[in-house]
């Protein structure tokens, strides 16, 4: 082995790193078995599109009770949990993001480039999922609806599990807690939680877009229809802005520890 | 005498460094240097030398004192680590990616123009045949190889390597370590931690030991032993009348123990002056008619100066 002396030969324009941190969250960080665990909770909002055919009223109201409950209550946060977390959470428990995180790109690109491609990796699997379970529900109509709020609602949960990511090492018992604890407990009581949840805002969002909702599904005190859209986004930045201070602080150590 | 846990022309300092985790302390008041050349880092398991290369590269904050690379610090000027990278000990690497994607990965991170630059590194460490291969299929002493590649693709002037050997077949040990001594003598800080001592005795111009966070002793591997003298040695000494050269021996003043190792068919003398014991020990072997065979310091390798340290 001999230590490669400095002369560049063949020059090329290198790929931004946003780009690289993008095209490497895409190819590295879901690897097939992860794939799997994402699909898991897409084959399960469509199976509570089939369970809308066994729900008493019309199509619509059936599908939006089930998917309220169902999807955007437990398979959306599941799904992305499993997708937030692989793309920084299992990454710094298992020591690769060393590489990463040793490298000169700013951390905001590094926040952005998981975000986005973990968002990327949601809205292929889960939120098409989401649509799908309208169709098999036959409520297609509904479908629309659905989509766009599974969409912000995982973008959001995307972002606040990379936040997680940068403030703990557990990511994903921290996330589950965030879900079933903060979101679903204390927002089912909290408006003030409610208002910031994407589980209920995700909710308000659907409820906006379909017709003739069912009554008991409207909050009040939460934003509806594109100021809940609006306030995901918030959420999401917020979220995006606390990851990168995080990251600019996580102590790394390795897989070992 | 400048301090020999102080390189002279300094590129990463380390200044009175403390890192906790909880009520364990890893790292105490530690202050050394690393400059140009390849400096191996020593000590038992936990004894901080991993804390300390993820506290150099600015992985870890320290919890007191400061880490300065060519005077900056890692943990606040990320441009710092266009100039230096990591081999982690662990085995992580991103497994579902190629080899050649995982170079390339750092390199586009590090924006490095060369086109072959990601396939020169894996040339380097002999790993460019399996390049196109996942990292997943790869044995232990390949990921160490290219994570070698990947921290070599960066052309870094401040490498940190832990433990870089594991796993390596003795050839790519060699090569390895080859490779290593050469990146020292382009004027690079190499930092080498390793458990196989003396590998790093034949690597590193200078050693500095870490024992409970602490710095316990620094210098070239004699240096060190010098700075030891007032601890035990011991000598074997073989000669045709073993008996009366002891007999002879007990009476100085430098000789703290006689004992016959029949093993190994000699004298081990504990001293605590090597030096006089050197002097006097022609002059006994003429006075009592002995012949000596052969007369061989038993701890001198790092192994042992490690464990007499941990002592």
């Amino acid at each position: 082995m001999t230590a490669p002396a400095p002369a560049p030969v063949a020059s090329r324009r290198p790929r931004s790193r946003f780009l690289a941190i993008l095209l490497y969250t895409l190819q590295s960080c879901v690897p097939p078995k992860r794939w799997f665990a994402v699909l898991l909770p897409c084959a399960g909002a469509v199976f509570f599109g089939l369970l809308a055919h066994a729900v008493h009223g019309t199509h619509g109201h059936a599908f939006a009770n089930v998917a309220a409950e169902g999807i955007f209550g437990l398979m959306l946060p599941i799904a992305v949990l499993i997708i937030g977390d692989a793309v920084l959470g299992a990454e710094v428990r298992a020591g690769t993001f060393h590489f990463t995180w040793l490298s000169p790109a700013p951390t905001w690109q590094i926040v952005l480039g998981r975000w986005l491609g973990g968002s990327l990796i949601a809205l292929v699997t889960i939120v098409p999922a989401t649509a799908l379970a309208a169709v098999v529900a036959s409520d297609p109509a509904d479908a629309d609806a659905a989509l766009v709020a599974a969409a912000v609602a995982a973008v959001a949960y995307v972002a606040i599990f990379i936040a997680i990511g940068c403030i703990t090492r557990r990511t994903a018992v921290w996330s589950l807690a965030f879900v079933f604890l903060v979101e679903r407990l204390l927002g089912a009581a909290l408006t003030g939680i409610a208002q910031i949840s994407p589980t209920w805002e995700s909710r308000a969002i659907f409820i906006s877009y379909i017709d003739n909702p069912p009554a008991r599904l409207i909050r009040a005190g939460i934003p509806h229809g594109a100021g809940a859209v609006v306030r995901l986004l918030v959420v999401t930045v917020v979220a995006l802005v606390i990851a990168n201070w995080r990251m600019r602080h996580m102590r790394l150590s390795g897989a070992s520890d | 005498m400048p301090d020999p846990a102080f390189a002279e022309e300094a590129t990463v300092e380390v200044t009175d460094v403390s890192v906790w985790f909880g009520a364990k302390v890893a790292l105490s008041e530690l202050s050394c240097s690393f400059g140009p050349g390849v400096t191996g880092l020593l000590g038992p398991n936990g004894a901080g030398k991993t804390t300390l290369m993820r506290a150099i590269t600015g992985l870890l904050g320290v919890n007191q004192g400061s880490v300065r690379i060519e005077g900056r610090d890692p943990r606040r000027d990320r441009g710092v680590h266009s100039r230096m990278s990591l081999v982690p000990e662990d085995e992580a690497v991103s497994a579902a990616l190629t080899a050649r994607q995982f170079v390339r990965y750092i390199a586009d991170l590090r924006r490095i123009t060369d086109r072959n630059a990601p396939d020169d590194a894996l040339r380097t460490v002999g790993m460019l045949d399996a390049a196109d291969r996942r990292v997943d299929t790869f044995s232990k002493g390949m990921r160490q190889r290219t994570k070698v590649a990947a921290a070599l693709v960066t052309n870094p002037q401040v490498m940190v390597l832990d433990e870089p050997l594991n796993g390596a077949d003795p050839l790519q040990r060699l090569r390895l370590i080859e490779l290593f001594k050469q990146l020292g003598a382009q004027g690079r800080t190499v930092i080498v931690s390793s458990h196989i001592l003396n590998e790093v005795e034949r690597l590193a111009e200078r050693v500095i030991v870490l024992v409970h966070g602490r710095l316990a002793a620094a210098g070239g591997h004699h240096a060190i032993r010098d700075a030891m003298n007032d601890r035990p040695r011991h000598v074997l000494i073989r000669s045709d009348d073993a008996r009366r050269l002891a007999g002879a021996l007990i009476t100085l003043e430098s000789v703290a123990g006689v004992t016959f190792d029949t093993a190994r068919d000699g004298l081990v003398i504990q001293t605590v002056q090597a030096r006089e014991l050197a002097t006097a020990l022609p002059r006994l072997a003429r006075d009592t008619s002995s012949r000596l065979i052969e007369v061989r310091a038993l701890d001198d390798s790092l192994e042992s100066l490690f464990r007499e340290l941990v002592r």
